[in-house]
């Protein structure tokens, strides 16, 4: 048991960031493939729900340099991850404006692109229909009128007949009584619009599928995985043919999980067998033709007596899941199952659909699900507050989840301390202080939300890894997991050097990810790297050592349990020997006299996958454990709003989350201040659709995102550290967590500061500057 | 349709002297294209709005990328001066200094090293934030063509949303900037949905100098953005300011005025309802500015 | 018709090539060049991941044709190390983890460079309208501002 940390726990710098800042960091499109490299383009649907009459690919093929044109009767298959709900290419029917009906290959990019322009569709245009709650009606036009045959996993409950893709039930208590009980009670509906994770990288896929059947993909992904398993199966490829390899992800945000766009480039490489084909998506397409995060409305009621304890809530969920539901009907179970926000509440009534509409794809976005209803229920918990007469930090701290409470699911609460990290940002933004604004026609305010979240996973995603030397005794960790830029890299390497005990800088992580040579990772998603990944690397590197220490015992005649490796070095701390780990790990030992060898090349191996996840009542959503664990925090926000342009300006985001044991503290922060970017930068965001469907905003021009101008004047991060029963050192996950409830915490600043409160999302300075004007007349 | 991956194909031709660019546009019309900066022609051309077959780079005709002041004749600004360029050239920033900042708040740095003046005024967008500016100063753009060289006072310059009285054989070559008055001193003052950097959704220069013709002791020009079919003075409002005496009282009356002269429309980065409250709102907080600085 | 040739200079080298007319300078140096360090995140000179310096002025390589810069200098991020020795802005962003996905680092070192080369010593509000061009989605700019003013405190760029 070390005494002190040699690498965990310490800021060391990050394994990537030299490559990164030269320049020679490879991505995806940056690979060079030679002069038989194709490229594809995609002709997609201008209609948001339409029947294919026809497809005329004739004029496409004529084009000089087009080598193939592929449309969905080519394929018949589907794909998808919880509900088997996508057709490859649309074949009789489209279901958003941009939906893929076919694919070009050419040799340049410019070509294909020509070509996709000639390809002629005949549609037929049904009524569509764009808000959940229009589609959920019984008369509204059925999106997937064969639901019913689709295959979905046992845990997600589709509606066949419906544009229901899944609907979770959680009965706890008894509601109805709670409400005669309550001294106050909140009811109010809330709305948030599709917006884009917007990665600085695009997506992109080269796949070259080969005349002996060997596929091989390179993508820019979270997922390798995950995205072999599916297309493998939505194209009928026997998984070991199937070979996926991801380089550096330029930003994931989980709209690189899961498969997107990348089943296009093999699908279409088929078609010209032994060439790659490269299918980019340009910026546009980026934003409205790979996947979004879902909209959402949301009706929520809650009541607390008299002392403010909250005693009852109900909940309606209904997530916009765009055109194929295959990832948002797990967005909608986890806000299902985590319906209450991070509160103790003994009754609680909550129903979360997932509902098809004429929309881009809505898809895992860092959170999944958290933000979308946190905007809600923070706001609530805070207007529940004010009418108790309580102050919302106070109101935090009482009915806050704490370790041991049965929450929601009937689930005991595992070991956080949330209350520590609302009392952190309290402080950090001088919480109760009325401040003064910087001007006369400037008014001030403060607000904060508390968040919590769990990976949302089936409940058997496994990690695994491998350690493994070079003769100069450096470490190679063998992962699946990926960099996003989170530092999954530099933490694995810190966790194999404190767990093996040599020196950080003698562990390199093996990278691209490649399914042919990579260990298993279920996805780089959830939040759950550092966790599951890490007690992978942790449980390898204590195999490998376990091994080194077994032959050197032999070696010295000595207990293994006298021996430690220290700095590369085995050493007794009987005998006060000392050994270098060189030569021994790949060479093995000599005996006496050199009468014979022991030992060999020392392979540590280690796997990790949670066994205690139990299903949930389909009725109830009760259950003994619906999830791994949660990560909980809080935000606080100072901002203020110019009342003569409703512009806001934050002073300050502080946030405080509850890591467990925090690998990288110095990692951690820099999440801690992105996620408060882009979390606010996401308070201000929303695609914007014309009446049919067609995308108004699908570029930079209009869909501005945070510039270096816009950030807070200060961004304050804490670090709190519960251990997790179950994590490598205590630690748990923190990438979604850092976004999930800024723009709550920014609207409960607002009404702080002017008295108005806003239920629907985008924020803008005219939202706020005709509101004030409104609440004036 | 979304925009295409790459640029259309086109020929590029780099011109020598202003009258083979006109020979040309003479010649192949609305197939050819003269360009400079190309920021906004290349986006159009991805877009799929324009599809020229020959862009004609005009950045290197004689004097088109030069800065000449003249303590006389006031400022020459070359057409294809870049908006940086404009932006630090000290007898812009000591002269002429409401233009240093109308040019220094367009986009992005790296856009600014292509972004040029001529083009932001030939693209004649309503939000175009050299446009005000170029109002209230009272530039002329001078234009050549078959006839030869001829000056558009920028008032009369703007015919529509990308209509300008360019002709189609027509280059712009500069824009003159005549002296300003004694004792002058001008903002602009940008409203966008990030704090720096965005197209506007409201732009206002306000330029004012004492003059004892005036009954109020002031002229003031006010010039607008994004708020019209076409960037415009708000001459109504400059009346006011003509005629009553400065302060708080006037300004809050002129800013009114000029929200009155606005047109704007509903469009996807902001209501005319917005708008209009927003030329109130930077036309008063220009002419406190400026005010100060004149005071 | 439609091709040119042109002489370039990239990162120190003279370099002698054929570009048609369309082509953009992002597309020649990552398709012609095999340079990749310039990035493509949107095509439309809004975001900044293709910055190079032309001439030593950045600009949006995807904004500029192949054919203008006949004649002229371009340099990459790929051209800041001499020798495999970092920049100081190189190291400040190494020093204050001002690096996430990477994918914006390019075009923001090349920024940045510039802003130190033509000021030396800019205030927090001078780096960030200086850097109004680069987006980036994971740092929050925050560690690349400190980074950069790390560097100016080193003596520049």
């Amino acid at each position: 048991m070390m005494a002190e940390f040699s690498s965990v726990g310490k800021n060391v710098p990050r394994v990537d960031v030299f490559e990164k800042v030269t320049g020679s960091a490879i991505y995806a499109d940056d690979r060079q493939f030679g002069a038989g490299l194709y490229y594809g383009r995609l002709v997609r649907s201008p209609y948001a729900h339409a029947l294919i009459k026809k497809i005329d690919v004739s004029k496409a093929l004529e084009v000089p340099g087009v080598k193939a044109v592929v449309t969905g009767k080519d394929f018949p298959g589907r794909i998808g991850l919880y509900l088997v709900d996508r057709p490859i290419f649309a074949a009789d029917r489209v279901r958003y404006v941009g939906d893929p009906v076919a694919g070009v290959v050419a040799v340049s990019e410019e070509i294909a692109e020509e070509a996709a322009r000639l390809v002629e569709v005949e549609y037929e245009e049904l009524p569509a229909v764009f808000d959940p709650l229009e589609a959920i009606k019984p008369d509204a036009p059925l999106l997937h009128p064969d639901l019913g045959s689709y295959k979905v996993a046992p845990f997600i409950h589709p509606v066949p007949g419906t544009n229901i893709s899944e609907h979770f039930k959680l009965r706890r208590g008894d509601v109805e009584s709670a409400w005669s009980q309550c001294a106050a009670i909140v009811e109010e509906e809330f709305r948030l619009p599709q917006i884009q994770h917007v990665p600085i990288e695009t997506h992109v896929a080269v796949a070259i599928w080969e005349p002996s059947g060997e596929v091989t993909l390179w993508t820019s992904s979270q997922s390798p995985f995950a995205q072999r398993d599916l297309i493998a199966q939505s194209l009928g490829i026997p998984h070991g043919n199937l070979r996926v390899i991801s380089p550096y992800v330029g930003g994931g945000f989980g709209g690189k999980a899961g498969v997107s766009i990348e089943v296009y480039a093999v699908a279409m490489a088929r078609a010209v067998m032994g060439h790659p084909v490269k299918l980019r998506m340009t910026r546009e397409e980026e934003f409205v033709g790979t996947t979004v995060r879902q909209s959402l409305v949301a009706h929520v009621k809650v009541g607390c007596d008299a002392d403010g304890n909250l005693l009852a809530m109900e909940v309606s969920y209904y997530f916009g899941g765009g055109a194929y539901n295959d990832y948002g009907v797990n967005i909608a179970r986890a806000a299902g199952y985590s319906c209450t926000g991070p509160y103790y509440i003994p009754n609680v009534k909550g129903d979360s659909y997932c509902v098809y509409t004429n929309q881009p794809i809505g898809s895992a976005m860092r959170g999944f699900g958290m933000p979308e209803i946190h905007w809600g229920l923070e706001q609530a918990m805070d207007q529940l507050a004010e009418k108790i007469g309580m102050d919302p930090v106070e109101f935090r701290r009482r009915n806050c989840v704490k370790t041991g409470q049965i929450i929601a699911t009937g689930m005991t609460m595992p070991n956080v301390d949330l209350v520590a990290c609302i009392d952190k940002v309290a402080k950090a933004v001088n919480w109760g202080k009325k401040e003064p604004p910087s001007a006369p026609h400037k008014k001030r305010g403060k607000g904060l939300a508390i968040m919590w979240k769990a990976p949302a996973m089936p409940p058997n995603p496994g990690s695994s890894a491998i350690v493994r030397f070079n003769e100069d005794a450096t470490v190679n960790v063998e992962i699946g997991a990926q960099e996003l830029g989170q530092g999954a890299f530099t933490v694995a390497a810190q966790i194999a050097a404190e767990a093996l005990g040599v020196p950080y800088d003698w562990v390199r992580v093996s990278a691209p990810i490649d399914t042919k040579y990579s260990p298993y990772e279920w996805q780089t998603v959830a939040s759950r790297i550092t966790w599951s990944m890490g007690n992978a690397v942790k449980a390898a590197a204590e195999d490998a050592k376990r091994q080194i220490l077994e032959l050197v015992a032999e070696h010295w005649d000595e207990d293994p349990e006298d021996l430690d490796i220290k700095d590369g070095k085995v050493i007794s701390y009987k005998s006060e020997r000392e050994l270098s780990l060189k030569g021994l790990v790949v060479y093995g030992l000599p005996n006496e006299d050199f009468e014979g060898w022991k030992g060999g090349p020392i392979v540590g191996r280690g796997k990790f996958m949670p066994t205690y996840v139990t299903s949930l009542d389909p009725e109830t959503g009760q259950g003994t454990r619906a999830v791994v664990h949660y990560t909980v925090g809080a935000q606080a926000v100072d901002l203020e709003v110019d009342t003569e342009t409703g512009q806001v300006e934050i002073i300050k985001i502080a946030s405080a989350y509850d890591v467990g044991k925090a690998i990288n503290p110095d990692l951690v922060l820099t999440q801690i201040e992105g996620g408060a970017v882009h979390g606010m930068s996401s308070t201000f965001e929303a695609l914007k659709f014309d009446e049919k469907g067609r995308p108004l905003n699908p570029s930079f021009v209009d869909y501005r995102i945070a510039t270096a101008a816009d950030i807070p004047k200060e961004i304050h991060g804490d670090i709190v550290e519960t251990p997790l029963e179950d994590g490598p050192w205590g630690a748990r996950g923190i990438g979604e967590h850092v976004m999930v409830q800024t723009a709550p915490a920014i609207a409960n600043a607002i009404y702080n500061a002017i008295g108005v409160r806003f239920n629907e999302l985008p924020l803008s300075a005219e939202k706020i500057f005709m509101a004030m004007r409104e609440k004036e007349e | 349709m979304l925009a295409r991956p790459g640029l259309p194909r086109f020929d590029y031709v780099r011109a020598e002297t202003a009258d083979e660019v006109v020979r040309l546009l003479q010649e192949r019309g609305e197939a050819a294209r003269p360009f400079m900066g190309g920021t906004d022609l290349f986006v159009r051309m991805r877009d799929g709005v324009i599809h020229p077959q020959v862009v004609v780079d005009v950045k290197y005709l004689p004097g088109i990328r030069d800065v000449v002041y003249d303590a006389q004749a006031g400022l020459t600004v070359g057409a294809a001066v870049t908006m940086n360029e404009v932006a630090r050239h000290p007898d812009v920033v000591a002269h002429y200094p409401l233009l240093a900042e109308a040019a220094n708040s367009v986009a992005s740095y790296q856009l600014r090293n292509r972004a040029t003046l001529g083009g932001n005024l030939c693209n004649a967008s309503p939000a175009a934030d050299t446009a005000p500016a170029t109002l209230v100063l009272e530039g002329r753009i001078v234009l050549y063509g078959p006839d030869g060289e001829r000056e558009v006072p920028a008032t009369e310059f703007f015919l529509g949303p990308g209509k300008t009285a360019r002709g189609p054989a027509e280059i712009v070559t500069a824009i003159r900037y005549p002296l300003p008055p004694k004792g002058a001193a001008g903002r602009y003052l940008k409203l966008g949905r990030n704090k720096v950097g965005d197209l506007s959704i409201v732009g206002v220069a306000v330029f004012g100098f004492p003059d004892e013709t005036a009954p109020s002791g002031y002229r003031f020009r006010i010039g607008l953005a994004s708020v019209a079919p076409v960037p415009l003075r708000a001459t109504a409002a400059e009346e006011i300011l003509a005629e009553e005496p400065p302060g708080e009282e006037t300004f809050v009356k002129a800013a009114e005025e000029a929200m009155n002269e606005a047109s704007p429309i509903d469009d996807v980065r902001a209501s005319a309802a917005y708008r209009k409250a927003m030329v109130r709102a930077l036309t008063l907080r220009g002419l406190r500015a400026v005010w100060e600085q004149l005071a | 018709m439609g091709m040119h040739s042109i002489t370039v200079t990239v990162n120190g080298e003279k370099e002698y090539l054929e570009v048609p007319s369309h082509m953009t300078l992002l597309q020649m140096l990552r398709e012609k060049l095999a340079i990749t360090g310039p990035k493509n995140g949107c095509s439309a000179g809004e975001c900044g991941a293709c910055t190079v310096l032309l001439d030593g002025e950045p600009v949006n390589s995807c904004m500029v044709l192949a054919v203008e810069v006949d004649g002229h200098e371009v340099v990459t991020v790929e051209g800041l190390a001499k020798e495999g020795q970092l920049t100081p802005l190189q190291q400040a962003f190494i020093e204050h983890n001002a690096v996430q996905c990477g994918f914006c680092t390019p075009g923001m070192l090349i920024s940045a460079e510039a802003l130190l080369k033509r000021n030396p010593h800019p205030t927090e509000e001078e780096i960030k309208e200086a850097l109004v061009g680069n987006l980036c989605r994971c740092t929050g700019y925050i560690r690349i501002i400190r980074a950069v003013q790390t560097a100016a405190e080193k003596g520049g760029a």
